[in-house]
């Protein structure tokens, strides 16, 4: 399969997010802004430029349901936008944070979102009708490096993280006069803000990239040792499996069903990793067919270029033009991948669409076949 | 007090470790007099990388792996029987080798690390690199 639709919108996206219609798309082309593009008839036209931050944008969510956006910035701040009349405006949230935010996602109510930070904690932000304001809670001292992922449990309560300590963790955020008791599940139970339920330590190198499948049940992240990790049964006990693989690590992962995942990473190719009728994970095919005939052929020319695709990606921050576009290998990506979001209509169960987008600058539209 | 006592237990644990090599070397040497060269790499690798921080133990795993490994001469032929999980292991060893700087030693290592790329990607490399963890 290839990609659906290529659309070169900046030099460099750090991250992307989809309206609610998915008519337009949100993305920081590695600066302080944020640009909305409109398509109208496969043209993309810049509708709004969001300018309100001062250093990089590191994460932006759009909220399906309230049409909401956040955004989270090197500038340690976060923003909510809300779109009055023509207009967004938005609201500063402070996070109390000494370091860069890193990420940031709605809870699936919506009612929430939570921020991975530098500074070894997650905020947990809640908005306070009474004083018309959002609050940020902290979770402190539970991580012993950088948060760079987070992913809300369907069930809104539980969190889970990836830090650069290796290790993924997996927490309450039950926050009193904004969740009910019964609305979590037996897995919830009856635990208090930041009460930690596991920490998965299976990876000895930096982790990045977590998401919980659709049903909750199964959890996957990835190791920056071209790994990727599944954990089933999360709780006291929880039973993990370790797929290894052949090329560059995943930077992000997301399931479009139960038993197919898909991760996107320093590869430029998505690949795509499946369960059997088991619950055995292993890696099915990359996703862009053009790796197919050059996998073959492997020689020592790569190392270089991989390792120059690594350096260019330990520097995201200095400049547009200090991170060299790799040779190109004709898919769909040129450059290391750091975004994927699901395209996603509501009531659907399972992901058909999907997009991507990377340090190349494109944005990419996957459509996977039944 | 407590310090001393896990010390102790340390020492133990590094002299329960080195007998084993002991143990294995003699196996290497056994399976290189029958020319199985493939199954002393193998039986060097297992139980590799030994588990403590002790440097000893890790020095004398290497001396052991690093024989079996210079006894290798076909290395197609030895990829063809070894089994894709100790490919991860074999390529902390090599670059163990390559930082030796010892001529025959790193001409060795090279020709089994193109090999092993071929079949285990740069995911095995960076494997290897990754893990600070498990050094050998």
């Amino acid at each position: 399969m290839a990609a659906a639709a290529v659309y070169q919108l900046a030099q460099c996206i750090t991250c992307h997010a989809w309206s609610p219609d998915h008519s337009m798309v949100a993305l920081c082309p590695n600066n302080n802004e944020v640009h909305i593009y409109r398509s109208s008839q496969d043209k993309w036209e810049r509708v709004h430029v969001l300018e309100k931050h001062d250093q990089i944008i590191s994460g932006i969510d759009w909220s399906p349901r309230s049409n909401k956006i956040v955004t989270v910035s090197h500038d340690r701040n976060s923003y909510v936008w809300n779109k009055e009349a023509s207009e967004w405006v938005p609201t500063l949230v402070i996070l109390r944070l000494n370091r860069a935010a890193l990420c940031v996602q709605w809870s699936p109510k919506e009612n929430k979102f939570a921020v991975g930070s530098g500074a070894k904690t997650v905020c947990i932000c809640y908005y306070e009708q009474e004083n018309n304001w959002w609050v940020s809670k902290l979770i402190r001292k539970k991580h012993n490096s950088s948060v760079t992922s987070v992913a809300w449990h369907p069930n809104n309560i539980l969190i889970a993280t990836t830090s650069t300590d290796g290790k993924c963790r997996v927490f309450s955020t039950f926050i009193k006069g904004v969740d009910s008791r019964d609305s979590g599940t037996s897995l919830s139970g009856d635990l208090k803000f930041g009460e930690q339920v596991v920490q998965l330590d299976l990876s000895f190198s930096w982790a990045f990239g977590v998401k919980w499948s659709p049903s909750g049940n199964t959890l996957a992240y990835v190791g920056h040792n071209s790994t990727i990790y599944f954990v089933d049964d999360i709780g006291p006990s929880p039973s993990a499996q370790n797929v290894t693989f052949n090329d560059l690590p995943l930077h992000d992962v997301l399931f479009v069903s139960e038993r197919m995942v898909i991760g996107v990473g320093f590869d430029c190719n998505p690949m795509v990793f499946t369960a059997d009728e088991r619950g055995i994970w292993s890696f099915f095919k990359f996703l862009d067919e053009r790796k197919a005939a050059t996998s073959s052929s492997k020689s020592g020319s790569q190392f270089s270029e991989a390792f120059g695709k690594l350096y260019g990606q330990s520097k995201p921050g200095i400049s547009n033009d200090a991170v060299e576009p790799s040779r190109p290998r004709g898919g769909a990506h040129e450059n290391c991948i750091n975004c994927i979001v699901p395209l996603k209509k509501s009531g659907d169960r399972t992901v058909k669409r999907f997009s991507t987008s990377g340090l190349d600058g494109k944005v990419v539209i996957w459509e996977l076949e039944n | 007090m407590a310090a001393s006592e896990d010390a102790s237990l340390e020492a133990d644990h590094a002299q329960a470790i080195i007998a084993r090599i002991e143990h294995k070397s003699r196996k290497i040497e056994s399976l290189l007099k029958q020319y199985k060269p493939v199954e002393a790499l193998k039986t060097a690798l297992e139980g590799s990388p030994p588990n403590t921080k002790d440097e000893r133990c890790k020095a004398a795993n290497w001396i052991v792996v690093h024989r079996a490994l210079m006894a290798i001469k076909d290395v197609d032929g030895m990829f063809s029987s070894l089994d894709p999980e100790y490919y991860d292991i074999l390529m902390k060893y090599l670059y163990r080798g390559l930082a030796t700087g010892d001529r025959p030693t790193c001409d060795q290592c090279l020709r089994i690390h193109e090999k092993l790329t071929e079949r285990a990607g740069l995911g095995c490399i960076l494997r290897s690199l990754a893990d600070t963890v498990n050094t050998v």
